[in-house]
C-alpha cells in the first residue's frame, strides 16, 4: 500500500513556533513514562533552553542579561522578557526603553550590517524619513547591467553580452539614469 | 439569541462558498495574466508602517483598530495612485479567499489569523495590497511582473504618501520607520525578487553565484519561506536589512543579483540548447516525465504540479514542445494552487477531492501541448 499526502496535509505555509510565532526549526519530543509530548520551536526559543536545561523563560532572561527580569515598558506594558522571547513590541517608546536589548538582538541575529555594529549611540537608519519625498533613478540598474556585462565578456559568452548592451542602451537612451538626488540631498547641497 | 447566532453561521456559510473576491480577479486587470518572463517571473515591494500616538496592533483592543482603519478611509479614497480602491475587513473574507490573498501577492505572511479590527485594501490594478492592523497598522505591498523595482518602489512610495496626509508614522532617528517586529524597522522595506531558476539548480550553481557576489545583504528561500525547500524551481531573493541601509541600497542590491542570476540561466539554457544528444538525454527526460505527470495524471499535489511545470518551461524553451507559451504556464503557477483552484471552481469541495480536480484543470488548460521528442 503507498501512501497519499492529501492538500490538508500539507501545511501550505511553514510551521511556527508555538511560543514566539518563528518558523519552527526544532521539533522537540518528550516522553514521560507513558505520554509522549511533541513540541516545535524556533532554534533560540527560551522554551527550548527550559526544556534542556530545566530553567523558566523568566530566569533564562535574568540569566542572559544579569539582571533580574522586571524592566517594562511603562507605556504599552511590554517586559523584558517578552521582547527577549521575540514577542512583537507594543509601542514606539518601546524602542526607547529596550534600545540597548534591541540593537544586541539585531547584532545576534545578524539584522544590521556588518558596517554599522561598532556604530552604537550612533544613528543607524540612514534612508528615508518620513514625508521626503523618493526618487530612485535607473542609475543602479544601469550599475548592474554593466557589471553583468563585464562579466559576460571575461568568460566570453557574447551572445548574453548583446543582450545587455541592448538593455544599457535603452536605458541610457532614455536618458532617465542620471542621479536627481533626494530632495533632503538636495537641501544639504544648498547649505 | 440564538437565532441570531444561527443566521450569522448562515452569512458566514455562504460568504465560505460564494468567494465573492475572485470574480474581480479572473475578470479585471491581473498582473500574473500577461506575464511571459522566462526567468524573472516577479518581484514583491512591502513597507511597514505605524502610526504614531497608538500602541501597536498587538497591545491594541479591537474598537482602536477600527479607528485605525477608518483614520485612513479619507486619504485611501483620496488617492491618485489607487484605481478604484476597496476596502475589505477581515471578518467579512472567507478563510479561502485570504489564502487567495497569499497566493496572488505571493506574501510570506499568512492572513488566516486576521479578524475583525483588520482589513485589507485592494485597487483595480491587482498589483496592489494594503494590510491594516496585522504585525503593523499599515502593512503595503506591491506585485511587479515587469522586471521594474524602481518604478514599483515610487508607486508605492507615493501611494504610503498619500495615505499618510492626516497621520503621522511612528519614526525615531536612530532606528527609522518603528515596526512591531524590530527586524523590519529602518526602511521597513523589503524587496523580493522570484526567480526561475531550474538550470542553475541542476548544476548545482547557485552556492558558487552567490559566494562570487558576496552580497550580505541577501537571503532566499522557497515559495514558502524554507530556504531547503525550494519549489518549482523558483527561488526567492530577498533583503536582509531594512536597518542601516538606504532604499536605493536595498533595490541596487537586489535588482544587482537578479541580473547575475538571469545571465547565468540563459547562458545555462543556451548551453544545453545546443549540446548534443548525450548532454541533452537527462533534460529531456525531465521534461518529457513532466508532460507525462502534467497530462496523465488523475490526481496531483500542488507541489508535484509545480516541479513538472517548471521543467514544461524548459521543455518549451528549448523548443521540445508546442501549442503553450511561457504567460500559459507561468499562470498556471499560480491557478493551480489551491485557493486559486477552490476560488476558481467556486464551489465546497472536501479535501480529498482536490488534488483530482487540479490533474483536471490542469488537462483543460494544456490540452492542446504537444512533446516533440
Amino acid at each position: 500500500m503507498f501512501e497519499r499526502k492529501n492538500d490538508h496535509q500539507i501545511p501550505d505555509r511553514p510551521l511556527e513556533c508555538s511560543e514566539c510565532k518563528k518558523p519552527i526549526s526544532v521539533r522537540y519530543t518528550e516522553i514521560v513514562g507513558d505520554m509522549i509530548t511533541e513540541i516545535h520551536m524556533c532554534a533560540d526559543c527560551p522554551e527550548l533552553q527550559k526544556r534542556l536545561h530545566g530553567t523558566s523563560p523568566r530566569e533564562f532572561v535574568a540569566e542572559q542579561t544579569g539582571n533580574p527580569a522586571g524592566l517594562e515598558c511603562g507605556n504599552c506594558g511590554t517586559t523584558l522578557e517578552d521582547v527577549k522571547r521575540g514577542h512583537l513590541l507594543g509601542c514606539s517608546i518601546c524602542y526607547t526603553v529596550f534600545e540597548d536589548v534591541l540593537f544586541t538582538e539585531m547584532q545576534t541575529t545578524n539584522r544590521l550590517p556588518p558596517k554599522m555594529i561598532n556604530k552604537k549611540g550612533h544613528p543607524l537608519h540612514i534612508g528615508r524619513s518620513p514625508g521626503e519625498t523618493s526618487s530612485v533613478t535607473l542609475s543602479s540598474r544601469l550599475v548592474a547591467l554593466d557589471e553583468a556585462l563585464k562579466e559576460t565578456l571575461s568568460r566570453e559568452d557574447y551572445e548574453q553580452a548583446a543582450l545587455l548592451r541592448d538593455q544599457i542602451k535603452e536605458i541610457t537612451e532614455k536618458g532617465e539614469w542620471k542621479e536627481k538626488g533626494t530632495p533632503k540631498q538636495k537641501d544639504e547641497e544648498k547649505k | 439569541m440564538e437565532r441570531k447566532r444561527d443566521s450569522e453561521t448562515k452569512r458566514r456559510r455562504k460568504k465560505m462558498t460564494a468567494h465573492a473576491l475572485y470574480p474581480s480577479f479572473s475578470n479585471g486587470q491581473n498582473p500574473w495574466y500577461h506575464n511571459a518572463n522566462p526567468i524573472w517571473l516577479g518581484s514583491t515591494l512591502s513597507i511597514h508602517r505605524n502610526l504614531e500616538k497608538f500602541h501597536f496592533p498587538s497591545k491594541l483592543p479591537v474598537e482602536k483598530r477600527k479607528q485605525i482603519i477608518s483614520l485612513f478611509d479619507r486619504d485611501v479614497l483620496a488617492s491618485q495612485s489607487l484605481k478604484k480602491p476597496q476596502v475589505y475587513k477581515a471578518e467579512d473574507l472567507a478563510p479561502i479567499e485570504k489564502e487567495f490573498l497569499v497566493e496572488h501577492f505571493l506574501s510570506q505572511k499568512s492572513f488566516q489569523q486576521a479578524l475583525a479590527g483588520e482589513a485589507f485594501l485592494l485597487d483595480e490594478s491587482k498589483e496592489f495590497l494594503g494590510v491594516f492592523n496585522i504585525k503593523d497598522h499599515l502593512y503595503l505591498h506591491l506585485v511587479d511582473s515587469r522586471g521594474e523595482l524602481e518604478n514599483a518602489w515610487s508607486r508605492l512610495a507615493k501611494i504610503e504618501s498619500e495615505l499618510s496626509k492626516s497621520v503621522s508614522f511612528a519614526f525615531s532617528p536612530k532606528f527609522g520607520f518603528l515596526s512591531s517586529d524590530s527586524g523590519e524597522c529602518g526602511t521597513g522595506l523589503h524587496v523580493t525578487a522570484f526567480l526561475h531558476i531550474p538550470m542553475i539548480l541542476h548544476a548545482n550553481r547557485l552556492q558558487d553565484i552567490l559566494k562570487k557576489n558576496k552580497e550580505d545583504n541577501i537571503e532566499y528561500s522557497g515559495l514558502h519561506g524554507d530556504p531547503h525547500d525550494i519549489i518549482g524551481d523558483i527561488v526567492a531573493f530577498h533583503n536582509n536589512y531594512t536597518l542601516g541601509v538606504t532604499e536605493e541600497n536595498i533595490l541596487r542590491s537586489i535588482y544587482g543579483l537578479a541580473t547575475k542570476l538571469v545571465i547565468e540561466e540563459s547562458s545555462l539554457r543556451s548551453h544545453f540548447k545546443q549540446a548534443n544528444e548525450n548532454e541533452q538525454a537527462e533534460i529531456k527526460d525531465k521534461v518529457s516525465r513532466a508532460y507525462g505527470i502534467l497530462l496523465h495524471s488523475y490526481q496531483i499535489e500542488p507541489i508535484e504540479a509545480l516541479h513538472a511545470l517548471s521543467w514544461l518551461k524548459i521543455g518549451l524553451e528549448m523548443g521540445w514542445l508546442s501549442d503553450t507559451t511561457h504567460e500559459e504556464i507561468n499562470q498556471l503557477f499560480f491557478s493551480c494552487r489551491r485557493a486559486h483552484l477552490l476560488c476558481y471552481y467556486g464551489q465546497k469541495m472536501i479535501p480529498e477531492e482536490i488534488p483530482h480536480k487540479r490533474s483536471e484543470f490542469i488537462h483543460i488548460v494544456l490540452k492542446k501541448l504537444k512533446l516533440l521528442i
